[in-house]
């Protein structure tokens, strides 16, 4: 290239891409691997003399892994891996190539999941030194929007590697998902979820309207508007008067339209009650067609002034074909749906155990499930468990010096569950260990799940929901409540802190 | 089958380290097996999108000139015309290959022929919009198309310049899904030809509608125009169109562009934005409030890229398109952003980024530290303060940004602040203290180090964390690298830190305290490594240390022990101190120290050392002392590097343990062309009454018994491979390690070559090779040689070939042996084989047309030395060589009147193919003899 000042344009590009498991204690191996030529032309002549090439895949695991602190697990202690210096501004980390000048290679995006990382070096416009903020550079988020794709294309949603087979025949499906998703190192768009293979276009309406590139086809036949409303609840109490408990909500809306037409319009509206607190940190999917300002405004970062819009909120937009993500809020709730109360104390060689659970009067008594987990850590393994419950089941797994009590689908018409009693730990064999739950810290951790219900009290009326079509759509609406790291500490001991909100 | 595993493994082994896998072959001749499999007919498209791999993601590895790789490129052109229609995959991937070559192998830029052909060939796929013509089969090939021209227009900015027009009419006409690879053609060339307008003199309305209403060729003269980056940070270096401009037209695209980039995916949207951002900051007389109608969609998108469009634009435009309250929209939903419970860790750490360096409205500072924006508060960024439930990497981000918020923050309630990030330091200690994984341990000394960097000035913490480290490590002496880690980088970057003095000093007080009895040998060794840490401190009194391992020797079995290593870190520290400026206070306990070793430690060698130690103590002065032991600097010559790091552990000795690879290639064999024939030497004396038994059958018994002792010698020179690294100008010890990787060849042992020096004459290798069967092969080959500066290094070497004449031997007859005995032999053996005995036997016929001259030079140079026989008119010669270990090859060549024959005997069939190459080869170069 003739760049008589050594630089092209801007852009958005990656270098390459790589997939690289690692099982413990065996050293990395390269998976899968893709190199933009043409892009690593434009770097050499975007950065001149300080330009550095990309090695060879031989030696990117052991390079990637000694950066990620993956290297040598059974050493305690290795400069070149654990030095306290060396601060990887995540996302973004710095491989040390060696050699003449210690060069390196930066910025290289990576994300973990189990055995396998996904890692991609995206071209940077700046000049290598001194080195530009990661948010100065667009090709940035391209490259993490690239490999969340990729983790979703190869792990779907489950968070976890999928099986070997599975993933090695996502991996032989992947040059021809890259020739669509990124053919020369400029991504197109984003990678299909769970190993799909990107839709092959339907052809052209032949209309005058432009086909969206997000919508592979045309919805023919019934039209059927599906939504859902899901909010998570978490929670930490401490049950002391020098902690402040927290609790706060957070809902994502998934919708499934099949309407026909090649840009139909739906609108979705959600709306709280009179005097509900508004919906915070809305987030919206690309395919919203125009906002409201005042949807926006009211942020968990603001402290609540009352005279926030509160709803009705409207999201005009016009659907993809597959299910997607229509938006998502946070909300400050003003009761936490069950509160908690534990307590523990210590005597010779067991635990006396008293738990209330009560369940807020505002709350449907009416559970798909609920369940409360009390683990014991750092102690010898259990013996007899003399406890009582005033409702529902007690399960034991002395392996696990884990107590399950099983409150089934309602608490008691007092709306108060107690669980009281003692657990003897006086084996000699160790049971679990937590370097966090020593002493007397120690937790509950509650899972429950209530169909048609909301905390926040936000919901989609079904005759709120528009679709401007031809046809008369079927319209289903679904909302339910699931817990979220729900934590009731023991009183009595040393709980950590679970927010900087609370030295408010 | 085999053909099909082979090149798998051929592919996979060129993917993982291309430069290893070309040390065996040549990239040409690689280039060329591959061309021919893509050309074949057989490989199915999945084998050959494998095959195309290559190509597409090293073409300049491959194709090492221009010419070659127009060269290739054309060659895949004539692949692609010959794939059927529906193998779409496949085509789009030739394209892509092509593209990749054409570009990187510059053809692009020389405005090569293939690389016009190609660019028109590109340009008429995309013509078809909609699939009129091609159907939707073509689809992906468009695509394809689409993004190549893309790319040509990156690498050649202004290519397209001429032709807006005709893409912005395509963009207009495509309906389907596509569209958006048009608009992102038209964008990217619309962008180029702005800016290449803005750095013409006279721009007048005319020169603007000309491009925008551009309908010639390619521009391929366009990129000799400079271009360079637009930095948005500032707007003060891009350059502009002139104010005065009627940009009505320039601005209704633009407004279109903008309303259909909804139509796109979210990834291209961000990218078309930011073209368009660049395109506005050029043309002054259109305003940046163009894109207000965008903001509202893009800050509440959950899309990272189009959050960070939304940041770049406001990098670029500031308050000309971001009022106050927008910027202070903007910066708390990135803080939201950062702790959404909805993303993934990865985006929320790159939000943190975004939060620490948010492009503010007020005129920025020109230092260019990183300053924090003033409208980041400790208020504002109260819920991204860490807990310990984070995971270590978003732990570490928000350690750093909250450490810079508090450093600005000025006491008062935001202290409140500081003191949770304190705790949350303490809680992590704690979960330290309990066992925590070897992941949470680095975690937490890196937030030590992030905290102690902003806070070691303040007392109430420092000292606190003092102690903390202290009770620490009594419980956990496995820490004690950490801890010496931590002290040794607060050192390096505050110098006028006293934290790390401190520290040393807390934990040589505790250990010297130590009772004796709690003392195990596991701990002792972390001991010694923090005393000798404390001992470098001249601040910190080293009476107590040396006290306390006289103690312990005197009152511990260890010196009946024989630890060599326990020794060996006494006297790492016992060096230390002997350094401390302090020496003469503590003088007679150090002196019985090392007296009480000297006589009582059960290690020779340590006994050694210990006398050593206190025969220069009790003889020299300090300063002397202190200068003897000083470390050597680095790069000095060996003696002096291992006199001085003989006893400590320091970096320098591990840099001399280690073996360190060569980034290149650094040393190479090249032939010298003359092999040494030993098999004389092995035929015994028997042979020289020859007509006592037939002569042939004593020949052949001395085969059986000795024949397999024949030694093939090749004979190279060593010599420096192209680099010129000074460090490797002079070389020693080398020694060269041959892998055969086939079972035709017996292991070939290491050999040893004392030097090597850049300016002297290289030394000669004999590689004496014994061969199981007579192919050729190609020996892997690596080297281990130290440096002068003493350290030691391997180096792949490029192979080396051992090629068919090379095997070549005369027939081992004693030396005075006459021609006619050897005739006698040859003419023997050439019976048996065309009689078929032994059954391995084979006879060839090769002919070739040559001129009489040729063709007596042609045996004069490469069958001399095994000629046996001639007849007077030089019609015909007989040539009788010998393969180690016991194959033979006959030629009778004869001159017949329109060609020249070849007659071929060999007794082991196998050897045909080679032999035709062989005599191919050397025919070829004797009919066109410029060429060789």
């Amino acid at each position: 290239m003739k760049y008589p000042h050594g630089k092209s344009g801007a852009s958005m590009s990656v270098r390459a891409l790589w997939i690289v498991s690692h099982e413990k204690g065996e050293s990395g191996k390269v998976r899968f691997s893709r190199r933009y030529p043409t892009v690593e032309l434009r770097a050499k002549c975007l950065a001149g003399a300080q330009y550095v090439a990309v090695p060879e895949d031989c030696v990117i695991p052991q390079l990637l892994l000694t950066e990620l602190g993956l290297v040598e697990p059974d050493k305690p202690y290795m400069a070149i891996r654990d030095d306290c210096a060396r601060l990887q501004r995540s996302p973004a980390v710095e491989l040390r190539l060696g050699g003449p000048g210690g060069k390196t290679l930066w910025p290289l995006l990576t994300i973990s999941q189990g055995g396998l990382i996904l890692a991609c070096l995206p071209l940077i416009e700046a000049p290598p030194e001194p080195r530009p903020h990661l948010s100065s550079l667009a090709s940035v988020s391209q490259g993490l929007a690239l490999l969340s794709g990729l983790q979703g294309f190869l792990c779907g949603t489950v968070g976890k590697p999928p099986e070997p087979d599975v993933l090695a025949s996502r991996l032989a499906t992947l040059p021809s998902v890259l020739l669509q998703v990124c053919p020369l190192g400029t991504p197109l768009d984003t990678l299909p979820q769970a190993g799909a293979l990107p839709a092959t276009m339907a052809p052209g309406p032949g209309g005058a309207q432009k086909q969206p590139a997000w919508k592979t086809g045309v919805h023919r036949g019934r039209a059927v508007v599906n939504v859902a409303l899901t909010e998570m609840v978490r929670s930490t109490q401490y049950g002391n008067s020098s902690k402040q408990d927290m609790w706060d909500v957070y809902g994502t809306v998934v919708c499934k339209c099949e309407v026909e037409g090649v840009l139909p319009n739906v609108t979705v509206t959600l709306t709280l009650p009179p005097n509900g607190s508004p919906l915070q940190d809305i987030l919206v999917h690309p395919c919203v067609t125009s906002l409201d300002s005042s949807i926006l405004t009211a942020s968990s970062v603001d402290e609540n002034d009352g005279s926030a819009f509160s709803g009705p909120y409207k999201f005009p937009f016009s659907p993809p074909l597959e299910p997607f993500r229509l938006c998502s809020y946070t909300s400050q709730v003003p009761v936490p749906p069950i509160l908690g109360s534990y307590q523990l104390k210590a005597e010779e060689n067991q635990l006396k155990l008293h738990v209330i659970l009560q369940l807020h009067e505002s709350v449907r008594n009416s559970f798909e499930y609920c369940k409360a987990h009390l683990p014991f850590f750092n102690r010898s393994l259990m013996g007899s468990v003399d406890v009582k419950v005033n409702s529902g089941q007690l399960e034991v797994s002395k392996e696990k010096n884990l107590l399950v009590w099983i409150l089934g689908q309602k608490f008691p018409k007092s709306r108060e569950a107690t669980l009281e009693g003692a657990v003897h730990f006086s084996g000699h064999v160790a049971g679990p260990t937590d370097p966090l739950c020593t002493d007397l810290t120690a937790y509950i951790k509650l899972y429950f799940r209530v169909p048609d219900l909301t905390l926040s009290g936000c919901c989609v009326d079904q005759h709120s929901v528009q679709v401007y079509s031809s046809a008369k759509p079927r319209i289903v609406t679904t909302r339910e409540l699931v817990s979220s790291e729900y934590y009731i500490w023991n009183s009595t001991g040393d709980a950590p802190v679970s927010s900087g909100l609370m030295i408010l | 089958m085999a053909t099909r595993n082979s090149w798998d493994q051929r592919i996979s082994a060129f993917l993982l380290s291309p430069s290893q896998f070309l040390s065996c072959t040549t990239p040409d001749s690689f280039l060329s097996e591959l061309l021919d499999e893509l050309r074949d007919d057989k490989p199915n498209d999945y084998k050959k999108i494998l095959l195309l791999k290559l190509l597409l993601e090293y073409p300049t590895v491959l194709c090492a000139t221009t010419s070659v790789g127009e060269g290739t490129a054309q060659e895949l052109m004539s692949v692609l015309s010959l794939t059927p229609q529906k193998s779409v995959n496949l085509k789009c991937h030739l394209l892509l290959a092509i593209t990749n070559i054409l570009i990187c192998t510059s053809c692009l830029d020389s405005q090569a022929k293939a690389a016009e052909d190609y660019t028109n060939f590109l340009f008429s796929i995309i013509q078809d919009t909609n699939d009129n013509a091609g159907g939707p089969s073509l689809h992906l090939l468009r695509v394809t198309a689409c993004d190549c021209l893309r790319e040509m227009e990156f690498c050649h900015p202004g290519l397209l310049s001429q032709k807006l027009e005709t893409l912005y009419y395509l963009k207009q006409q495509e309906t389907t899904a596509l569209h958006q690879s048009y608009c992102m053609l038209y964008t990217r060339g619309l962008k180029n030809a702005i800016h290449l307008l803005t750095l013409q003199n006279d721009v007048d309305n005319a020169k603007l509608r000309g491009v925008l209403g551009g309908n010639e060729g390619f521009a391929w003269k366009s990129a000799e125009l400079p271009l360079c980056t637009l930095p948005f940070s500032s707007m003060s270096h891009i350059p502009q169109l002139p104010t005065a401009l009627d940009c009505k037209e320039l601005k209704s695209i633009l407004s279109l562009l903008l309303e259909e980039s909804y139509l796109m995916t979210p990834t291209l949207q961000a990218a078309v934005l930011r073209e368009l951002v660049e395109v506005v900051a050029m043309i002054p007389a259109v305003p940046p409030v163009i894109f207000k109608s965008q903001l509202l969609r893009l800050f509440g998108t959950m899309e990272v890229e189009l959050m960070h469009a939304a940041l770049l634009m406001k990098g670029t435009f500031t308050d000309s398109l971001f009022t106050t309250e927008d910027e202070n929209f903007l910066l708390k939903r990135l803080v939201s952003m950062a702790q959404h419970p909805l993303l993934g860790e990865p985006d929320k750490q790159f939000y943190m980024d975004c939060v620490l360096h948010f492009p503010e409205n007020r005129p920025i500072s020109s230092s260019g530290e990183e300053g924090l924006p003033v409208l980041v508060t400790p208020r504002l960024t109260l819920s991204l303060l860490p807990t310990v439930f984070k995971d270590s990497t978003t732990m570490l981000c928000q350690m750093h940004l909250l450490s810079l918020v508090h450093l600005e923050a000025d006491g008062g309630d935001e202290d409140r602040g500081l003191t949770y990030l304190f705790n949350h330091l303490m809680a992590l200690l704690k979960i330290v203290e309990n066992n925590g994984s070897k992941e949470m341990v680095v975690t937490t000394f890196r937030v030590s180090f992030i905290f102690l960097t902003h806070f070691h000035h303040m007392e109430r913490f420092s000292e606190k964390l003092v102690d903390s480290f202290r009770q620490l490590y009594l419980r956990h002496g496995r820490l004690a690298p950490h801890l010496i880690n931590l002290v040794d980088r607060i050192q390096e970057c505050l110098a006028e830190s006293l934290w790390p003095v401190q520290l040393l000093r807390a934990l040589q007080k505790s250990i010297v305290e130590m009772p004796l009895l709690q003392l195990t040998l596991q701990d002792l060794s972390w001991h010694l490594k923090v005393l000798g840490r404390a001992a470098q401190e001249s601040q910190i009194g080293q009476r107590s240390t040396v006290v306390f391992i006289l103690n312990i020797l005197i009152n511990s079995n260890l010196c009946e022990r024989r630890s060599w290593q326990v020794g060996n870190s006494i006297l790492a520290v016992c060096r230390h101190l002997l350094q401390h400026p302090t020496l003469s206070q503590m003088f007679t306990e150090m002196a019985d120290l090392l007296q009480h070793m000297s006589r009582n430690y059960e290690d020779t060698d340590i006994q050694d050392h210990a006398r050593f130690y206190y025969t220069l103590t009790t003889n020299l002065c300090w300063a002397k002392l202190a200068g003897v032991l000083a470390k050597g600097p680095e790069g000095r010559q060996t003696k002096v590097r291992s006199w001085s790091a003989i006893l400590a552990d320091s970096e320098g000795l591990t840099n001399c343990l280690n073996v360190h690879q060569t980034d290149g290639c650094v040393l190479q064999l090249s032939e010298t062309h003359e092999h040494i024939p030993r098999c004389e030497e092995t035929v015994t004396e028997t042979l020289k009454t020859p007509h006592e038994k037939g002569l042939f059958e004593l020949y052949q018994e001395q085969l059986k018994t000795s024949g397999c002792a024949v030694q093939l010698t090749l004979r190279y020179s060593l010599t420096h491979a192209k680099g010129t690294d000074p460090r490797f100008d002079r070389i020693f010890t080398i020694c060269l390690h041959f892998d055969t990787n086939t079972s035709h060849y017996e292991d070939v042992s290491d050999i040893h070559v004392p030097c090597l020096f850049r300016d002297r004459k290289p030394p000669v290798v004999e590689l004496s090779l014994k061969l199981r069967q007579p192919f050729p092969t190609s020996l892997r080959l690596s080297a281990i040689f130290t440096t002068e500066d003493g350290l030691s290094w391997h180096t792949q070497m490029p192979d080396v070939d051992v090629s068919f004449p090379e095997i070549f031997l005369p027939v081992p007859l004693p030396l005075g042996t006459s021609r006619e005995c050897k005739e006698e032999v040859f003419d023997h053996i050439w019976k048996s084989t065309s009689s078929g005995e032994p059954s391995s036997s084979a006879t060839s016929l090769f002919c070739f047309k040559t001129g009489s001259d040729a063709l007596a030079d042609l045996i004069k140079g490469n069958f001399e030395d095994y000629l046996v026989a001639e007849t007077w008119d030089q019609s015909v010669w007989k040539v009788f060589t010998f393969l180690p270990p016991l194959c033979h090859v006959l030629l009778m060549i004869v001159q017949a009147e329109d060609a020249c024959q070849i007659h071929i005997a060999t007794d082991n069939w196998e050897l045909l193919p080679h032999i035709g190459s062989y005599l191919q080869n050397i025919t070829a170069l004797s009919k066109n003899p410029a060429s060789s």
